[in-house]
């Protein structure tokens, strides 16, 4: 990190107070850098303002690769490098190869649906979190607005903000 | 806004504090929860239940030594029953294995949010459950060393291939694909649970704690954006597992059904095996979460609610898998095939029949039981009727598997099949290995998803008598505010 | 964002409830006519021999003088009279038709064992599919009545006499299964099962409308368990007669063939189409300004259980496909022998209309939100299944003397349009949302 960032960190502890509170604080051209939550909140992501993902595609993809490997590498095994008669079928009795191209279709998917999802949230063994406050582990939903990204408004305003919105304790100011 | 129907009970019961009752909180959630998990690992209880285990894995580890050492001629089979014992082992434990990723798959796309109490400990189960089932496979190879001649890979006898007609090519790709995406499900749905854990470690000064969970948490830090794509990934792997544990006991059963064998060849097998499956797996859940809630005390977190819903499962399924023993032998006699017709009278009125009435009374007359709500809610007649359920689904694979081979077209081949101790052991070590598994996942990671019972708790921890109070408070409310506006 | 503000039970009162208009009635009157006016034309058509088929099929594979495998018509009776087609086609419909409304009573019912909350905003719409059951089921009887010998090999007498020529020692031996008396007794057993639980559970629904107080009566909703009980022993027996009932009127068909496996496919194919319809009905009602409050959560909802019963339907098919083409023996392959060999381009249609269609088509998201994407998909589906249900009775009934003519077109519009009629006049005469449902408010909130 090249410096540190200022941020001033909000405590929910509703999620219910939370979503309006993100609406009317983004309302305000306040940006936010981040909710931390405890557990999933829906629709946080759309009141963020948040892009749907587009993992559903990415994970038609990779099960797009896992069909087409499966069937290459079948097709070639059984109907060209070493075809052999199996109970009187032919070559390449496609039904047979159903199962195998299945199996490889849902694996290569869910692996690379999983693979991009933790490379592209930057999770893997051993990352450092950075955690802005522990309790968004346990019950808060912490809000945290970079001041340096604010610069419309000042720190005694976005603290007014937020205090407006309903957070449960005094908002703090976090270098990170 | 979630809004749940007054009708429906709460799944997080109140905590009880001072004789006073109060609402559970997310804080007590994480306490309730984390507590087993922070607690040194000397419970008496935990350690000998982890010994016996462990003497089991022992015992079955000398009899697996014997299996592969001297071979497979210390078990009962003969000419005539080439697969018996094992081949009944593996699907029952393939079987069990089917509970987890149905818990979390199947029912996420269902949107239950019962599920969310247990599907932890089911997914957790299922994979040791596959475990122990390939366990099997490589026993029964005699040379387990070889094993990697299964997987298609070039080798030094020429290009000789895998044959990807068999079915049991296939199933050595479902079962591994199947452990490998639910190992992935699982693992995923524990990294915010242990970045729980990790950061309520490094509040306490545990060094040790916090530095293995901070590995294992993968710096997870509960973002909204994170948590919106883990959403979707979770949605998206219970879309592709749904249709994924389907196809593994559907191709387990087409190891028996493609083949000619009277009894076997049966189109009716994939569904009917599937649902087999998730009748047993959803019954050892029940037998390990009734225990796990005992000794745990999580009884407010798995409530009857949960086990009335998993009952009800498991008399759907009970009742599924009792149409298809009766379908199956209704058509054996419509087909006028006479052997198809002998084979099914053989197994209800030949030597076997003892397994087949066990497999008739524990699979489709004891879960019957379940029809009536109290039996339902009966924490004893659950936990009796769990272990019911599983011992019929052993004694079905069991009556598929001998009774179709024992007596062949031939009837000077006829023979019995009668298991040695050597099978009798690996058997156990089967258990030891389960169980170990399982008692170290209960000890060192949080049994219950604590994320998701938080998601569920606002919406589902109020009773009925408090909804309706407050709905028709606030019916009350807007209405005037109404009356206000004109 | 729809779901998200709250809606007041009060505010149900600004539902329009459905009305069974002059100007529907005339639209089906319509229909009726030119679907009976293409049946007329149809039949004169035959009676003059022209499309009647049977030229350009070859036909060389079917079997002769058996009723398995096809070529059915060739059992002794001489020359192809077009009322046995006829026959056929209204049975081919009558099945298809009672799969539907079939489907509608399971939903309902399923609906309540599962507690499921979603779906209680629409529930009303396959509520009323049952009404539909009785006319199945008279026609189902009268074909079987008059048309019994043509369409079921099993019904000849000289089958089961072993002095007959004509003596088949196979059928012969299903014969304390398939004789007449019995196969009509458990016919009218079916709808008559069916339909009492189906009027009972419609009973229970009506008479939740009446309560005054929502709040007061979900303390002890009295109408709901009773409907949960009801809705039990429906599914029960549900579970048993949709698979003797797929052997009877299907299976029985081609007399020699068996599968374990049938009486589950045809309800995978019934179920399927029983969701695209009731999600076709919703939408269309949507369209029309009914269903102020069903979002597109809901067709949403539907869509994934097209999307996911259609999956459903290709693992019976494939599984059952599999398990037979394995295995090779003569007298299970003679099935899809038949069907692949004479019908080569339906039997492939069927597998790319009914699982690559609604498979890719309903992927994306957006296909399962947007109305006129799960219109299409309906339709399809429909479609489809109707094909499947064609390609279950027509290759063992009529053989190379099928196919998809005037009658069939016009045939299938009649029976569209009284389904149609039966169901919007049922709809008409309730609240279209069953607003005392203890779960309506979780449907008016649905949002996933």
């Amino acid at each position: 990190m090249a410096e540190t960032k200022k941020y001033i960190v909000g405590v929910f502890d509703d999620e219910d107070v939370l979503l309006p509170a993100v609406k009317k604080i983004r309302a305000e051209g306040v940006q936010i850098h981040d909710v931390y939550t405890p557990y999933p909140v829906h629709h946080l992501d759309t009141y963020l303002g948040y892009k749907r993902t587009r993992l559903g595609k990415a994970a038609f993809l990779f099960g797009a690769t896992g069909t087409t490997l499966a069937i290459t590498m079948i097709s070639y095994m059984l109907g060209f490098d070493w075809p052999m008669d199996i109970g009187g079928k032919d070559f390449l009795p496609a039904p047979n190869f159903v199962p195998v191209t299945f199996e490889s279709t849902v694996l290569i998917s869910a692996l690379g649906m999983v693979g991009t999802f933790l490379v592209s949230r930057g999770l893997g063994p051993g990352k450092k979190a950075t955690m802005f406050d522990p309790r968004s582990t346990d019950d808060k939903h912490v809000m945290a607005i970079n001041l340096d990204k604010n610069t419309k408004h000042s720190k005694e305003d976005i603290v007014a903000i937020l205090k407006q919105n309903g957070v449960t304790e005094e908002p703090k100011e976090v270098d990170l | 806004m979630q809004v749940t129907s007054p009708v429906r009970a709460p799944l997080v019961l109140k905590k009880e504090e001072n004789g006073q009752k109060r609402a559970t909180t997310y804080h007590d959630i994480t306490e309730d929860i984390c507590r087993q998990v922070e607690a040194p690992p000397t419970n008496p209880r935990w350690l000998l239940a982890m010994l016996l285990s462990l003497a089991a894995l022992g015992w079955g580890g000398y009899t697996l030594y014997r299996t592969w050492w001297f071979g497979l001629g210390e078990w009962g089979l003969n000419k005539t029953i080439g697969w018996a014992w094992d081949i009944t082992n593996f699907v029952w434990w393939v079987g069990i294995g089917h509970a987890g990723t149905l818990i979390s798959a199947i029912l996420l796309l269902f949107r239950q949010k019962w599920r969310t109490s247990i599907n932890r400990a089911a997914e957790a189960m299922t994979i040791f459950a596959v475990l122990c089932a390939g366990s099997f496979i490589l026993m029964h190879m005699g040379r387990a060393w070889m094993a990697y001649w299964a997987l298609p890979l070039p080798n030094t006898y020429g290009s000789l291939w895998v044959n990807f007609n068999s079915p049991l090519v296939w199933d050595v790709f479902a079962i591994s694909t199947y452990l490998t995406v639910s190992v992935v499900f699982w693992y995923i749905g524990l990294i915010p649970d242990l970045a729980t854990i990790r950061e309520r470690a490094i509040a306490r000064g545990d060094k040790i704690r916090a530095f293995v969970y901070g590995i294992l948490s993968f710096g997870w830090d509960g973002s909204a954006k994170t948590w919106a794509r883990y959403e979707e990934v979770a949605l998206i792997l219970a879309g592709l597992s749904t249709p994924l544990v389907l196809s593994v006991h559907t191709i387990v059963s087409m190891d028996f059904a493609t083949s000619l064998i009277p009894g076997w060849h049966t189109t009716i097998f994939p569904p009917y095996f599937v649902a087999g499956a998730i009748f047993s797996g959803f019954a050892m859940v029940l037998t390990l979460m009734l225990i796990t809630r005992h000794v745990f005390k999580l009884q407010a977190y798995i409530t009857l609610e949960h086990i009335e819903s998993m009952n009800k499962v498991i008399v759907l399924t009970g009742s599924i898998v009792g149409i298809a023993y009766l379908t199956e032998f209704f058509i054996a006699w419509y087909s006028g095939v006479e052997y198809e017709s002998y084979a099914f009278i053989n197994r209800a009125f030949g030597p076997y029949w003892w397994a087949y009435a066990a497999m008739m009374s524990c699979n489709v007359l004891s879960p019957q039981f379940f029809w009536f709500r109290s039996l339902r809610r009966n924490i004893y007649v659950t936990f009796i009727l769990s272990i019911v359920v599983n011992i019929g689904m052993w004694f079905e694979r069991f009556v598929i598997i001998v009774t179709s081979l024992h007596r062949d077209y031939l009837p000077s081949s006829w023979a019995m099949f009668y298991p040695t101790w050597v099978d009798l052991g690996d058997y156990i070590f089967t258990f030891g290995l389960f169980f170990t598994l399982f008692f170290l996942f209960a000890k060192f990671l949080p049994v219950i998803n604590m994320a998701e019972v938080k998601a569920v708790l606002k919406s589902t921890s109020q009773t009925t008598l408090e909804k309706v109070q407050a709905r028709s408070a606030e019916s009350v409310a807007s209405d005037t505010h109404q009356g206000d506006d004109k | 964002m729809a779901g998200d503000k709250h809606i007041a039970l009060s505010d149900l009162s600004q539902e329009k409830n459905f009305e069974f208009t002059p100007k529907l009635r005339k639209q089906l009157m319509t229909a009726i006519v030119v679907g009976a006016a293409l049946l007329i034309v149809g039949i004169i058509l035959w009676t003059q021999g022209i499309g009647l088929g049977g030229e350009h099929h070859g036909g060389g594979h079917a079997p002769e003088g058996h009723g398995a495998g096809g070529g059915g018509d060739e059992g002794g009776h001489g020359a192809f009279h077009w009322t046995k087609r006829l026959y056929a086609v209204l049975w081919h419909d009558s099945v298809f038709f009672t799969g539907i409304a079939l489907v509608g009573v399971f939903f309902v019912a399923f609906n309540y064992l599962a507690l499921s909350g979603w779906p209680t905003i629409i529930k009303r719409v396959p509520e009323t599919f049952g009404k539909f059951l009785p006319i199945t089921g008279v026609i189902l009887l009268a074909v079987f009545a008059l048309g019994g010998h043509d369409l079921f090999h099993w019904t000849h007498h000289e089958l089961f006499d072993p002095t007959s020529p004509k003596y088949d020692k196979i059928i012969a031996g299903k014969e304390g299964y398939l004789n007449t008396p019995f196969f009509v007794i458990r016919t009218v057993l079916y709808f008559v099962l069916w339909y009492v639980l189906y009027v009972l559970l419609r009973k229970m629904s009506l008479k939740e409308d009446e309560v005054n107080d929502f709040y007061a009566y979900t303390k002890n909703p009295v109408f709901h368990k009773k409907s949960g009980i009801y809705a039990a022993i429906f599914i029960v027996i549900f579970a048993i007669t949709t698979s003797t009932a797929a052997w009877d009127w299907v299976m029985s068909i081609d007399a020699h063939w068996f599968s374990t496996m049938f009486g589950w496919y045809t309800f995978a194919s019934w179920f399927v189409t029983g969701l695209a319809a009731m999600a076709l009905y919703v939408v269309v009602l949507k369209d029309h300004g009914y269903f102020k409050y069903v979002n597109e959560n809901h067709i949403h909802d539907l869509g994934k259980f097209i999307f996911a019963f259609s999956i459903f339907w290709t693992y019976i098919w494939f599984a059952q496909f599999l398990l037979i083409y394995y295995a090779n023996i003569p007298e299970e392959t003679v099935y899809f022998l038949h069907r692949m060999e004479d019908f080569k381009f339906l039997f492939f249609f069927n597998i790319i209309i009914n699982f690559a269609f609604p498979f890719l088509f309903l992927m994306p998201r957006a296909a399962k939100r947007k109305t006129l994407l799960v219109k299409i998909a309906a339709v399809g589906v429909i479609f489809g299944h109707w094909l499947d249900f064609y390609m279950m009775i027509m290759p063992g009934t009529v053989g190379k003397h099928s196919g998809i003519g005037l009658v069939e077109i016009g045939m299938v519009i009649l029976f569209i349009a009284g389904f149609i009629w039966v169901t919007a006049a049922a709809l008409a005469k309730a609240n279209i949302i069953p607003k005392n449902h203890p779960m309506i408010e979780e449907s008016l909130h649905h949002n996933i």
